[in-house]
């Protein structure tokens, strides 16, 4: 299965809720990957805490892959072998292979979608998915030539499995903005279908995930006055009105992260000993990593809207 | 000179293992050229041979500048109507010039790669074991697209029963005194280098290949039992994780099926030493009794619930 | 009991190889344009008039060569139905055999142009575009698929494209073509193939006859099976061009339209499309199976062949 992780905005926290998911799919007992697609500011290392290629790699990555002439194998980090973190650099017993294919150091967006990158691409996709359960990409923000190659990709891979997740935050701004991104003219629906996939089916694979969700009743919020938890009530309430006419709405909604401490002061992959031994991040905020990571795979959650 | 080639070997893409009839529409790369199937002890059918041109840097041990220009001799095959093989090899040879011939030249030698200059075969055999320079020779990306046309087939589901990596198998044959030796690399990666008295012939390339089907087949029964955590998962739970090996793997293991009789010595000497065939009988035994505890347990509460 | 020898063959596994008769030359005696014939028959008495010394010349250096001076030559001619149909084989052929009997010539085979593209349901076109090797410009390591436009065949490496690879990144400058095996300076050959007009595709002139090469030498097969064999004449020649076999022959004596080498004596203005024919047939994969066979039988009758088949093909322009 494929799932590929948009936002129409940058820093909507994609990358920090996509890497968390695989890293949960992983511990789940699947053999996961992770692809850098972001090209312009290949980062995942980081969140992987993987120092070698925390900007992305010096060898041959997902750049040269797609777009060099001589380009072998492009390079695979075994997560579980090379963080940096000693929690994460035992496999535990039980889980799957977590596997990171880092960018470029150095590398660019991709200047159009070409017939030969798209090619490889498609290559690509098909070799991982015989070999991971899952294999998630990070497609960077908003639309993109990224966005377009796997749009192509995925109506040349007929039987290879596919989903969307779109990224959004909790606010105004950012649910119209991810409406605009999946039903706005040259979105997702429209572009995938000017390539050839079923705008129903499409839009069937595509689901919103809410992160740094401050749910006005959270313990965060126990100091506020009244007058400014009322005005948060409010305000939610407005904002689940506007997601459910901008079809961002329950239904159309996978999940949410809530928002976490640490995640705002440092991207990382959270554990269970973050949870448990150190108890630096929020139960809730692992559980709802695990929820989605089960969800994304769970047929029920994707049945017709 | 010597012999180098790599072989891919994966999982067929779908659900269950496809009959003769299919396997011949899936191999059928070459209009005018049948698909070859030979049926005893078990089902094997392989692509006509293609050739794909190469002029590039040979590898080297000694990080010399070799440039070596011809064809490299490329098929796909299933064995079983389930595992895939993508197998390419070429012959390296000194070229009687030092300057790249036209291209006529080369294909009217069809498997070979000329060497342009001073090449020891010590030294490309060497440097053919280590890992690959990236503007080097690529067998690898040659049998990895020969099993990619297998495996993207229309003709089959790509609903495989279970995910698993492809191995890679490098080897180089050289003439001398016979040996072996199977090296073991990371998780998809081994080598062979074998020695062969005499001339090289085509069967040295079916007894790697039938080397590398089996230590997939080896190495898939391992990644199994491993995901099936038996001990550390309920009985029920482990046992459906086996199943996939019952069902598609267990009777594919035919070491030497198609190995000439000259070269079964290569095969024993390795069943000797690491000891394939030993060290599958006891993961197979392994599969088996657990499946068995499993049904008794499970007979047992059967019938534990109808006394009540 | 002491070991058993058991040997088992399987009949599907087992590759066979047919092998051709093959005559020492094949001398294809000109080739014409519609115009030609339109123009006629004093036109095709100038053409076989011109031609009729360079056969004789070929017939005996090679009797000089044979022991005996039994050397086994065979001509043919190859008429254009594929692009172009002009009149019917029953008005057409006889003209072309009186005209060349009148330069005594004798045209022991006369095949039809569009069998080069199929004949019989077969497609010896895409039989032969199947086994097209690209030759391939240096630094061509296998990791990439060859770079193929598609329907376009050339000698070399193609102008890079122009523009940038990624965003922000380095843009490409334009470089000249560059012929592979170039000796000081480049001669690049770019051949179109084929081109498709409304899902048809029509093969080029030089495609089919580098095809029609291959056919003179004995080098095709399919299922390795023959592809075509000579159909002697009948008493008449039929009215439409489709009941025409593929390749006729015409002189019952006639040794093999195959051969070890082919001579063509064409007009010069045939050069450009010569050329081609040897850009397309220096990148046709021979199966090695045939090669060997015909090298065998060769050598058998003490005959060193040229190892490239581009080196068994001559011409003469005149
Ligand atoms: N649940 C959360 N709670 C608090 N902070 C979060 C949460 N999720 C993400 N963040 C923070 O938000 C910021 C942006 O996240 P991230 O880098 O994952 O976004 P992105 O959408 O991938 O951005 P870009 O488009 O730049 O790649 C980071 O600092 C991250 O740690
Ligand atoms: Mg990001």
């Amino acid at each position: 299965m494929l799932i590929f992780a948009i936002s129409d905005k940058g820093g909507t926290g994609r990358s920090v809720t996509s890497t968390n998911i695989v890293y949960r799919h992983a511990l789940q007992g699947n053999d996961v990957c992770y692809l850098d697609f972001d090209f312009g500011s290949p980062t995942a290392g980081a969140i992987f805490s993987v120092g070698s290629v925390a900007r992305g790699t010096t060898r041959k990555g997902l750049h040269d892959y797609l777009l060099s002439e001589v380009a072998p194998e492009p390079h695979r980090v075994d997560v579980w072998t090379e963080s940096d973190r000693e929690g994460l650099r035992t496999k535990p017993p039980g889980a799957g292979r977590l596997v990171l294919f880092p960018g470029n150091e150095g590398g660019g967006e991709l200047p159009a979608v070409d017939e030969e990158a798209l090619r490889r691409c498609v290559q690509l996709f098909s070799r991982l998915d015989e070999e991971f359960d899952l294999v998630m990409v990070d497609v960077s923000a908003g639309r993109s030539f990224t966005a377009e190659m796997v749009l192509q990709a995925t109506v040349r891979l007929p039987s290879v499995p596919f989903r969307w997740l779109v990224f959004h935050r909790w606010t105004r701004q950012h649910i119209l903005a991810a409406d605009g991104l999946v039903n706005g003219a040259d979105g997702l629906l429209d572009v995938g279908t000017r390539f050839g996939h079923d705008r129903d089916k499409l839009r069937d694979r595509i689901r919103f995930v809410r992160t740094a969700v401050l749910e006005p009743d959270a313990a965060e919020l126990v100091g506020l006055r009244d007058e400014q938890r009322a005005w948060l009530f409010a305000c939610d309430t407005e904002l689940r009105e506007l997601a459910s006419r901008h079809k961002v709405g329950r239904t159309a909604m996978l999940g949410k992260i809530p928002l976490d401490p640490i995640l705002q002061w440092r991207e990382q992959l959270i554990s269970d000993e973050d949870v448990l031994a150190s108890k630096i991040a929020n139960a809730e905020t692992a559980a709802a990593f695990d929820d989605l990571a089960k969800k994304i795979v769970d047929d029920a959650a994707w049945e017709g809207l | 000179m010597l012999v180098m080639g790599e072989v891919h070997t994966g999982l067929l893409q779908n659900s269950g293992e496809i009959p003769e009839s299919t396997c011949r529409d899936v191999l059928q790369l070459l209009s005018g050229e049948r698909v070859r199937v030979s049926r005893r002890p078990i089902v094997y059918a392989v692509s006509p041979d293609l050739l794909t041109g190469v002029d590039c840097r040979l590898p080297s041990a000694s990080q010399s500048r070799i440039r070596g220009a011809g064809t490299v001799l490329s098929r796909s095959s299933i064995t079983g109507g389930r595992v895939v093989q993508g197998s390419s090899h070429t012959r390296i040879e000194r070229s009687g010039s030092d300057r790249r011939q036209p291209w006529s030249h080369y294909l009217a030698r069809p498997g070979v790669v000329e060497a342009l200059g001073k090449a020891k075969p010590r030294d490309l055999a060497d440097g053919f074991a280590e890992e690959p320079s990236a503007d080097g020779l690529d067998l690898g990306a040659i049998s990895a697209r020969f099993m990619d046309v297998v495996q993207s087939s229309p003709l089959l589901d790509r609903r495989a029963p279970f995910k698993i990596a492809r191995t890679r198998l490098r080897w180089v044959a050289e003439p001398g005194e016979p040996a072996i030796h199977f090296t073991l690399h990371s998780d998809q990666m081994r080598t062979v280098r074998l020695v062969h008295t005499g001339e090289f012939t085509p069967a040295v390339v079916d007894l790697c290949e039938d080397l590398a089907l089996h230590d997939w087949l080896l190495t898939a029964l391992l990644v199994i039992i491993e995901r099936a955590r038996i001990g550390g998962t309920p009985g029920p739970e482990a046992a459906a994780k086996l199943a996939p090996a019952v069902d598609h793997l267990l009777h594919l293991w035919m070491p030497s099926a198609r190995v000439d009789d000259l070269l079964s010595p290569y095969w024993e000497s390795l069943d000797r030493r690491p000891g394939f065939t030993r060290q599958w009988q006891s993961l197979v035994d392994r599969v088996r009794d657990q499946l068995a505890v499993h049904t008794l347990a499970f007979l047992r509460e059967k019938s534990g619930g109808g006394a009540r | 009991m002491t070991s058993v020898n058991a040997t088992f063959g399987e009949v599907a596994a087992e590759r066979r190889i047919a092998s051709a008769p093959l005559s020492h030359v094949s001398i294809e005696l000109g080739h014409l344009y519609m115009e030609d014939f339109e123009a006629g028959p004093e036109r095709l008495r100038e053409q076989f008039r011109r031609v009729a010394p360079w056969a004789g010349t070929v017939r005996s250096s090679w009797q000089d060569r044979i022991p005996g001076g039994r050397a086994r030559v065979s001509t043919c001619f190859l008429i254009d139905d594929y692009f172009s149909k002009f009149s019917t084989p029953a008005e057409l052929v006889p003209m072309v055999l009186d005209a060349a009997a009148d330069c005594d010539l004798t045209i022991d085979y006369i095949a039809r142009e569009s069998a080069c593209a199929e004949s019989d349901g077969i497609e010896l076109a895409r039989l032969v575009e199947d086994r097209l090797v690209n030759d391939p410009p240096p630094d061509t390591n296998g990791s990439r698929p060859p770079v193929k436009e598609s329907g376009w065949l050339c000698n070399g490496a193609r102008s890079p494209q122009v523009g940038t690879v990624q965003a922000m990144g380095k843009a490409n400058r334009w470089a000249p073509p560059l012929q592979n095996a170039k000796r000081g300076h480049s001669i690049f050959v770019d051949v179109e193939l084929w081109d498709e007009n409304g899902g048809k595709r029509t093969w080029s002139c030089p495609f089919l006859a580098a095809v029609w090469q291959l056919l003179r030498l004995g080098l095709l097969r399919t299922d390795g099976r023959l592809p075509l064999r000579p159909v002697m004449r009948e008493d008449a020649f039929p009215d439409d061009w489709e009941s025409l076999p593929a390749v006729m022959q015409l002189n019952p004596a006639a040794a093999p339209f195959s051969a070890y080498t082919t001579l063509s004596v064409l007009s010069p203005r045939f050069l450009p499309v010569e050329l081609a024919v040897r850009t397309i047939l220096s990148q046709v994969a021979v199966d090695g199976d045939v090669l060997k066979q015909v090298v065998a039988r060769s050598g058998g009758e003490g005959i060193r062949l040229e190892e490239e088949l581009v080196d068994r093909i001559s011409y003469v322009f005149t």
